[in-house]
C-alpha cells in the first residue's frame, strides 16, 4: 500500500496509507462516530460528495453484504480510517472494502490518527479537504481554490418516476436522494410505492391518489431547492398525510415557514439520546446533520415540536398543528441503527389507515 | 449524585456480597458495591452490607454498617430483622447473592414481618430469573428467540430425549446446589456421565436437557433500564472462540468488528426486549449465540445483575455503569441521573462509542497447577476452567491482542511461540479441533505451516477475520526478523504492539538496546485516552492506554504524584488478595492527599474504579511499559508489590523513590496435609519491629492463637527491608488447634517471610486494625503518634473475635480434572469467615 | 378461557400518542379543552391524554370521571349520581369535550354519557376518543379517535389492562 496524504483547507496534514482507488478527490470531510454500519453509510446518498472519518478503530471485518446496500452506487469522495480489515463475505467473488471502494472509484486512507484527526474536526467543524499523493504547497492551494459543488440533490434524486410495487397502501415517495432503508420499511408494510422526482407537479401527485406521502432523506442543502418545492409540500401536507425525514423533515420546516441554523457541532452517530417529548421516552437513532430547525423560529399555529436530541437540544421531529403531517431529522429507518427508531413508520401507517379510514366514512 | 427524589420509602438498605471468590467469580460485585455505596449515603438511607470474603473491601468500607458473616439464609433473615432493613440489593453482588436472596424470600413466614423490597427487580420476576426453564418459558412466550428446554429426573426419559433431539446436547443442573456449569456432550458415551454429575448438581436431582449450537459465534449485548422503560446499550463484545467454549474462557473482542450492523441491531433489540419483559430498573448483560450464514439469533443467557461483561465493558468504554445502575435501581430516570463532577454532563445518557479495541484474555491456573506437578485437562469446553482476566487496548486488534497476551501471559512458559514448533500435524489439527488455553500460538502456527484461511475458518468455526489478523501479524514479525536493527521495522513493530522484549528476541538483543534505539530515533509512545464519546466531545478522560499515533493526550499530572503498580489478573493461590492490596493502597494515599496513578490491566477487581484515583493506565506491567509511564509522570514515588524485583531494581537505578509492598516472589504455599503452619506476626515501621500475635494455619483454616506474643530474638533488619508485615514461619506436624506456642519452637527452623495479602486482610478485619494503610503510612513517614501507640500494644489482646479464615470449597475436579486431588489450601481460589468455639 | 394479547405496552403508548396528535389536530390549540373519561378504565386513559398534552403544549386541560354504572334513564335527578362535584359540573358549560373510553362496544355506555353530560352541562361540543373500537354498534354512535380497530365475535371480550389498576398496559382478546 502506498503512502498518501489527506490535507485539510486549513492547511493540516495527516499521512496514512492508501487503500481502495488511487485517484485524488475533493469533498466536505465530517466524522462518524457509529461503530457499526460502515458499508450502510459509504453507500447513503445523504453522504454524497462528502469524504468521512470513521471514529471506530477497525473498519471492514464484517466484508461487503449483499443486504447492506442503502444505494447501488456508492458516491462518497473518500473514506479515512485507522485499520482496515480485508474479509470477503460475497459467495461469487472476493470482494472485501478495498475492492469494493476500488470498483467505485472512490480513495480511502487507513493507519491514519483518525482520533487527532476527529479531535481536530470537533474544533474546526467541517472544512473541505482532499485525499492526495503529495502533500506539498500546490495541493493546498488548489483545495483552497476548489469550489465544491452544492447540488448534491440535482445529482442524486431520479429525474424520472419509478414504481416499486405492493399491495398495500400506496405511498408516494418525493425524491431528493433516496436510500434503501426507506424502500425496505415501506416493502415491510407491503406499501405500493411511486417514486417521484422532486419536480412533479401537485396535480400529477393527486392523480397518483396516494394514501400517504414521505418526502426523502436527499443528501445537501435544503436552501439549495426551487420554491416550487416549498409550494409542493404546503398543498399536499393538507391533502394527505405526510412523513418528511432529514431533509424532507428540514423541507418541510421551510414550508411551514420555520428556518434552519448551523448546529454547534455536525452530529454524524447512533449514540445520541433523542426524547419523544409528549411521552419522554428516550430512544437513539442513526443521525446525519449539520443543521437543525431553529426552534425559536417555529411558529407555534402551524407546527411543533415533537421529538428533541437531549445532548445538543436539536429538534429532531415537527408535527402540523391542522394536518395529519409530520417530520424527523433522524432516520427512522435503521440502516444502519438502533431498531426502536423505526416506530415513526409504524405510526405513520397507523395514520395512513385512519385517513383512509375517516375518507370511507 | 444530585438532590434528586428518588423512592422515599427506601431508608435502610442492605447489600449482599457475593461471597467467596470462585471460578466465574472474581472481586467484580464487591468492587461494585464498594464505588456504588457511598453515594447513598447523600440520600439519607442508612447502608448495610454483609459479606463472608475476607478480601471484601466493602467491609471496609466507612459508608456502611459492615457484617463479616458467612453467607446463609439465617444470617441474612437476622440481619434484615435486627435493622429493620427495609430494601434489598442483591443484583450488585451477582447471580449467587441473587439466587441467596431468593430463597431467603422464598423461605419467609410470617412470623418474620414484612418482606423487604429488592431493588432491580420485582420478587416475581426475581424467582423467574432463577429458574431457567420458567425464564426460558416465558421469554418464548413473548416471542423472543430461544433454545427449547426440556426439563428430567430419569435417565430412560434422557435417552428417549436424546433420539428426539440427537447430539450435540447441552446438559445442565436445575436449580443447581452451587456452581451452575454446562457442559455439552457431543460423544454419546459421554451422555451418561454428563446427566448423572448434572443431576448431583442439582438440589432437585433433575436436569435440564437443550440442543447445543456449538460453533457458532458468540456475542455479548449489556444493557440499561429505567422505571419508564428507556433503555439503551452500553456495551457489546465477540467471542473469537465460537459456543462450545466457556465465555470465560474465550478470547472476547470489543467492539464487535466480524458482525454486520442488522444483526446487532436485531440483537440489541432483542436485550431490549427481555428488559422490559422483566420490568428491570438496572443492568443487564444478555449473551446471543449467532449463526451469521442464515443471520439465526438465539438468547443464549439472560444475566439481569453485575458481571464480568459489566465490569469490563465499564472499564473499555469509560461509561460508569455502576453509578448509573444505582440510580436507576433506586428508581431514578436515566435523564434525571446526575453523575459526579468529573464525568461529561450527558455520559449518562450517551451511549458510549469506541475508537480503540480491547482484548480480554482469560488466565488460566495451569502454569502454577504444572510447577506443583499437578496436571489436569487443558482443553477447552463449555465448563469454565479459567481464574482470571486481563484486558488489552489498542487501535487496533493485532496492537490489543499483544498487549493482552503481555498482561496475562507474562512469566508463563506454556505462553513462548517456540513451544508450538515441535508439535506434529495430527496433533496440531486435534488441537485445532479441541483448542487449549495456547491457541492462539496454535493458530499462528498452523498459518506458519501454510494452511488456508477458508480451511482454518470451517476447523476451528473462528471467523476469517481472525485469521487474516494474524497472518498480518506472522508476515510482519518475519519481515521484522529478518530487518535486523531498521528504524523502520521498528517503528511498524510498535505500532502493531509488539513489545520491547519480542522485538530484543527476534533481533538478538537486550530490550534495553531497543528501548534505546526507538528513543534516538523518535518512535515515541502516545497515550490515548479511553472515554465513551469517541472524541465527539472534550471529555474529563481519566483513563489512558499506550500506542504508537501522532497525537498524545496525557499529560503530567502532578509532580507530587504517587504511582501504583498493579498485581494484574486474579490468580491462583494469589486469588483476590491482590487487587485488595492495592486498591487499599490507593485510598489510603488519596486520603493522604496525594495525587495518584494507577497502572493495572485487570478489569475485575476495584483497582480501576474511577475515583480512586486521579489517572489510570490501562496497560501490561512489564519493565518497559511501567519505565514509559515513569518518564511521562515522573511520580515522586512508585508502590510495587514486592515480587517484582527486577522491576524495583530498574527504578532504584533511574534513581526513584520505590515504595515495597511487601510480598513473596511465589504466593506461600500453605502446609500440606498432616501439618500445621505456624506464624509469628510482626510489624516493621522502617525503624522498629512489633509483634502482632501468633497464628496456626492448618487444613485450610487460619486461627489466632490466644497468647500474647513477644519477640524471642533480636531480628535482624537486613531481613527486612522495607515497611510492612511479615511472619516468622515455622512447621509442626501437628494437626489440632493449640492455645500456647513455645519460644524454643519459634527461633528452630523458622525463617521469615512477607505476610500473605490474604493473610493481612484477615488480619485488618478481625482485629480492626488497617496493616495495609499502617504500610503506605509507615513508607511515606506519615504514621501518627497514635498508630505508634496502637503498634507498640497490639501485642496485648490477641483474639478478638473468635473468627477463623478458611478455605472456600472449590470444586477443582469439575473445572480442571486434575491428576491428583488439588490441595484448597495450597492453591487457593476463593476464602470464607468461620465462627469457631 | 384463554387471553390473547392484541396490544401490547408500547403500541398502546403510540395509540394514546396519535389519539393526543389528532385532538391536537382537530380542537386547534386545546383551547376550552375538558377530558372526560368514562370510569373506571377510561379515566386512567384520560389522564395519560392530559399528561402528553400537558408534556406537548405545557398547559393542563381538566380531566373529569363520570361513572355511570348508576346512570339509568329511567331515574329522574341522575346527574347526582355521576360522581362529579357542583364545580365540575359548573365547567363543563361551553367547553368542547373530549369523552374517553376504553372501549367502544354497542354504544350505548357512551349513549348514557353523553344523555347525562348533556343534561348538566350544555358543552359547546362533544367529541369521543376510544382506545378500542371492537364494532357491534347498536346504536348510530361513532368514535372520533380511535387508538385501535379490532373487529371481535359477539362472544369475545376485549380486556383492557392498565398500569394503575392492573400492573401492566395491554389489551387482550378473551376467548
Amino acid at each position: 500500500m502506498m503512502q498518501r496524504h489527506l490535507i485539510l483547507e486549513d492547511g493540516t496534514i495527516f499521512p496514512g496509507l492508501g487503500f481502495g482507488a488511487p485517484a485524488t478527490t475533493f469533498g466536505e470531510i465530517i466524522f462518524h462516530t457509529a461503530m457499526t454500519g460502515y458499508q450502510e453509510i459509504i453507500t447513503d446518498p445523504i453522504y454524497d460528495g462528502q469524504m468521512i472519518v470513521f471514529a471506530t478503530p477497525v473498519v471492514g471485518a464484517s466484508g461487503i453484504h449483499a443486504e447492506a446496500y442503502e444505494s447501488v452506487k456508492p458516491t462518497i469522495s473518500g473514506m479515512i480510517v485507522h485499520d482496515l480489515a480485508e474479509v470477503s463475505v460475497n459467495r461469487q467473488r472476493r470482494m472485501n472494502l478495498d475492492r469494493f471502494l476500488k470498483q467505485h472509484n472512490i480513495p480511502g486512507l487507513y493507519q491514519v490518527d483518525t482520533r487527532q484527526l476527529i479531535r481536530h474536526l470537533r474544533e474546526t467543524g467541517p472544512q473541505k479537504a482532499s485525499i492526495v499523493d503529495f502533500a506539498d504547497e500546490h495541493a493546498i492551494d488548489q483545495l483552497v481554490a476548489t469550489v465544491l459543488t452544492n447540488k448534491q440533490v440535482q445529482s442524486t434524486a431520479t429525474p424520472k418516476p419509478y414504481a416499486n410495487p405492493g399491495r398495500g397502501r400506496h405511498i408516494v415517495v418525493i425524491d431528493f436522494g433516496l436510500k434503501h432503508g426507506i424502500l425496505r420499511m415501506l416493502g415491510d408494510y407491503d406499501a405500493n410505492v411511486s417514486v417521484l422526482p422532486y419536480t412533479t407537479s401537485v396535480a400529477e401527485v393527486l392523480t397518483l391518489d396516494p394514501d400517504g406521502i414521505i418526502l426523502s432523506t436527499g443528501p445537501g442543502d435544503p436552501r439549495t431547492l426551487p420554491d416550487s418545492v416549498l409550494t409542493l409540500i404546503r398543498v399536499l401536507q393538507s391533502k394527505v398525510p405526510m412523513l418528511g425525514i432529514g431533509l424532507g423533515h428540514e423541507l418541510f420546516a421551510l414550508a411551514n415557514d420555520a428556518e434552519l441554523m448551523p448546529l454547534p457541532s455536525e452530529h454524524h452517530g447512533m449514540n445520541h439520546p433523542i426524547q419523544e417529548i409528549i411521552t419522554r421516552q428516550i430512544f437513539y437513532a442513526m443521525q446525519g446533520q449539520g443543521y437543525a430547525v431553529d426552534a425559536s423560529s417555529i411558529n407555534r399555529k402551524k407546527l411543533f415540536v415533537t421529538y428533541r436530541d437531549l445532548v445538543d437540544g436539536a429538534v429532531q421531529g415537527l408535527r402540523h398543528r391542522e394536518f395529519p403531517a409530520f417530520s424527523v431529522q433522524f432516520f427512522p429507518d435503521a440502516a444502519p441503527g438502533p431498531l426502536e427508531a423505526t416506530t415513526v413508520f409504524a405510526d405513520f401507517f397507523e395514520t395512513v389507515e385512519d385517513y383512509v379510514e375517516h375518507y370511507n366514512q | 449524585m444530585s438532590n434528586i427524589t428518588i423512592n422515599n420509602k427506601i431508608k435502610k438498605i442492605l447489600f449482599i456480597g457475593a461471597g467467596a471468590n470462585d471460578f466465574g467469580r472474581e472481586a467484580e460485585h464487591d468492587a461494585a458495591i464498594y464505588q456504588v455505596m457511598p453515594e447513598l449515603r447523600g440520600h439519607g438511607i442508612e447502608v448495610f452490607v454483609v459479606d463472608e470474603n475476607p478480601y471484601a473491601l466493602s467491609l471496609e468500607s466507612l459508608a456502611a454498617t459492615t457484617f463479616w458473616e458467612p453467607l446463609t439464609i439465617e444470617n441474612l433473615k437476622k440481619i434484615v430483622k435486627e435493622n429493620n432493613i427495609d430494601t434489598v440489593a442483591p443484583l450488585f453482588g451477582g447471580e449467587a447473592s441473587l439466587r441467596l436472596w431468593a430463597e431467603v424470600v422464598q423461605s419467609w413466614e410470617h412470623g418474620d414481618g414484612s418482606v423487604p423490597n429488592t431493588l432491580g427487580l420485582s420478587i416475581e420476576m426475581l424467582l423467574k430469573v432463577n429458574n431457567i426453564p420458567a425464564l426460558t418459558a416465558y421469554m418464548a412466550k413473548n416471542g423472543l428467540p430461544v433454545i427449547n428446554n426440556y426439563v428430567l429426573k430419569a435417565q430412560d426419559e434422557a435417552n428417549e430425549l436424546l433420539r428426539e433431539l440427537q447430539l450435540p446436547l447441552m446438559i445442565r443442573a436445575l436449580h443447581p446446589n452451587q456452581t451452575n456449569t454446562r457442559h455439552i456432550v457431543e460423544r454419546l458415551d459421554d451422555f451418561e456421565e454428563a446427566v448423572n454429575l448434572a443431576k448431583l448438581q442439582s438440589v432437585t436431582q433433575e436436569v435440564i436437557i437443550s440442543k447445543a449450537i456449538n460453533g457458532l459465534k458468540e456475542v455479548s449485548i449489556e444493557v440499561l433500564r429505567d422505571f419508564r422503560g428507556n433503555k439503551m446499550q452500553i456495551g457489546a463484545s465477540e467471542d473469537m472462540d465460537p459456543i462450545g467454549i466457556h465465555t470465560a474462557d474465550s478470547l472476547s473482542v470489543s467492539p464487535i468488528l466480524t458482525i454486520q450492523d442488522q444483526l446487532i441491531s436485531k440483537m440489541r433489540d432483542y436485550a431490549f426486549r427481555v428488559a422490559d419483559i422483566l420490568q428491570l430498573q438496572g443492568v443487564m448483560h444478555v449473551q446471543f449465540a449467532v449463526d451469521d450464514d442464515t443471520n439465526k439469533i438465539y438468547i443464549i443467557k439472560v444475566s439481569p445483575y453485575i458481571d464480568q461483561m459489566a465490569t469490563r465493558m465499564s472499564l473499555a468504554t469509560g461509561y460508569p455503569t455502576m453509578l448509573v445502575t444505582i440510580n436507576l435501581a433506586l428508581g431514578v430516570a436515566l435523564e434525571d441521573i446526575v453523575l459526579p463532577h468529573n464525568f461529561g454532563k450527558n455520559t449518562a445518557i450517551m451511549e458510549p462509542m469506541m475508537d480503540h479495541v480491547v482484548v480480554k484474555l482469560p488466565v488460566f491456573p495451569f502454569g502454577e497447577l504444572a510447577q506443583a506437578g499437578v496436571h489436569v485437562n487443558r482443553q477447552l469446553n463449555s465448563v469454565q476452567k479459567s481464574i482470571g482476566t486481563t484486558l488489552g487496548f489498542g487501535r487496533t486488534f493485532i496492537e490489543a491482542l499483544e498487549k493482552a497476551i503481555r498482561s496475562a501471559h507474562f512469566n508463563n512458559a506454556s505462553f513462548s511461540p517456540t513451544n508450538m514448533a515441535y508439535i506434529n500435524d495430527d496433533e496440531l489439527i486435534q488441537q485445532l479441533i479441541h483448542p487449549q488455553d495456547n491457541r492462539v500460538l496454535l493458530l499462528i502456527e498452523a498459518i506458519k505451516r501454510g494452511y488456508e484461511i477458508d480451511e482454518l475458518a470451517e476447523l476451528t468455526a473462528i471467523d476469517e477475520f481472525y485469521f487474516y489478523q494474524l497472518k498480518h501479524l506472522h508476515t510482519l514479525e518475519e519481515e521484522i526478523e529478518a530487518d535486523i536493527d531498521s528504524i523502520k521495522s521498528l517503528r511498524r513493530g510498535k505500532k502493531y504492539g509488539l513489545s520491547d522484549g519480542l522485538l530484543a528476541r527476534f533481533w538478538h538483543t537486550d530490550f534495553n538496546i531497543i528501548r534505546t534505539l526507538a528513543k534516538e530515533n523518535h518512535i515515541d509512545v502516545t497515550y490515548k485516552a479511553v472515554e465513551p464519546s469517541a472524541g465527539e466531545f472534550p471529555e474529563n478522560a481519566r483513563q489512558y492506554y499506550a500506542t504508537y499515533e501522532s497525537e498524545n493526550e496525557s499529560v503530567q499530572i502532578n509532580a507530587d504524584s504517587v504511582l501504583v503498580i498493579g498485581s494484574g489478573a486474579f490468580r491462583m493461590g494469589d486469588a483476590a488478595s491482590g487487587g485488595y492490596a492495592t486498591t487499599i493502597t490507593m485510598s489510603e494515599l488519596r486520603r493522604l492527599q496525594y495525587p495518584t496513578i494507577i497502572m493495572n490491566n485487570n478489569p475485575s477487581d476495584a483497582t480501576l474504579l474511577p475515583h480512586l484515583a486521579d489517572k489510570q493506565y490501562l496497560e501490561p506491567l512489564e519493565i518497559s511499559d511501567v519505565m514509559r509511564v515513569v518518564e511521562l509522570e515522573k511520580p515522586q514515588a512508585i508502590v510495587i508489590p514486592g515480587n517484582r524485583r527486577k522491576l524495583i531494581k530498574a527504578l532504584r537505578d533511574l534513581g526513584q523513590q520505590v515504595i515495597i509492598l511487601p510480598k513473596e516472589k511465589h504466593t506461600p504455599s500453605g502446609p500440606n496435609e498432616n501439618q500445621s503452619e505456624f506464624a509469628l506476626n510482626l510489624f516493621y515501621d522502617g525503624q522498629n519491629i512489633y509483634p502482632i500475635n501468633l497464628t496456626q494455619h492448618m487444613a485450610g483454616e487460619v486461627r489466632i492463637i490466644p497468647q500474647i506474643a513477644n519477640l524471642p530474638h533480636e531480628i535482624s533488619q537486613k531481613e527486612i527491608d522495607s515497611p510492612g508485615v511479615y511472619q516468622i514461619i515455622w512447621y509442626q506436624n501437628t494437626v489440632t488447634w493449640i492455645d500456647t506456642i513455645d519460644a524454643a519452637d519459634i527461633v528452630h527452623d523458622s525463617w521469615l517471610r512477607p505476610m500473605p495479602f490474604g493473610q493481612i486482610a484477615y488480619m485488618t478485619k478481625v482485629m480492626d486494625v488497617q496493616w495495609i494503610r499502617l504500610t503506605i503510612r509507615a513508607a511515606l513517614h506519615e504514621l501518627t503518634d497514635q498508630d505508634v501507640t496502637t503498634l507498640e500494644t497490639i501485642n496485648q489482646q490477641p483474639i478478638v473475635q473468635p473468627l477463623s479464615m478458611v478455605a472456600a470449597d472449590v470444586n477443582y475436579r469439575l473445572h480442571l480434572q486434575p491428576s491428583e486431588v488439588i490441595d484448597g489450601t495450597r492453591f487457593e481460589i476463593g476464602v470464607g469467615v468461620n465462627y469457631y468455639e | 378461557m384463554t387471553n390473547k394479547e392484541v396490544l401490547d405496552n408500547a403500541s398502546l403508548q403510540r395509540a394514546l400518542t396519535r389519539i393526543t396528535y389528532e385532538i391536537i389536530e382537530r380542537n386547534k390549540g386545546g383551547q376550552d379543552l375538558i377530558l372526560v373519561g368514562i370510569k373506571t378504565r377510561g379515566e386512567f386513559l384520560a389522564q395519560r391524554i392530559a399528561s402528553r398534552l400537558e408534556q406537548l403544549e405545557g398547559v393542563k386541560i381538566p380531566v373529569m370521571a363520570i361513572d355511570i354504572t348508576n346512570f339509568r334513564d329511567d331515574v329522574l335527578n341522575q346527574e347526582d349520581n355521576l360522581g362529579l362535584n357542583e364545580e365540575e359540573k359548573n365547567n363543563i358549560a361551553d367547553k368542547n369535550i373530549v369523552l374517553i373510553d376504553d372501549v367502544l362496544f354497542t354504544g350505548r355506555t357512551i349513549r348514557a354519557a353523553l344523555d347525562a353530560l348533556i343534561h348538566i352541562g350544555r358543552p359547546n361540543s362533544i367529541s369521543l376518543a376510544v382506545l378500542v373500537d371492537r364494532g357491534h354498534r347498536e346504536l348510530p354512535i361513532r368514535a372520533d379517535f380511535v387508538g385501535k380497530n379490532i373487529p371481535t365475535a359477539q362472544n369475545e371480550k376485549i380486556k383492557v389492562l392498565v398500569q394503575e389498576i392492573d400492573g401492566h398496559d395491554a389489551v387482550e382478546i378473551v376467548h
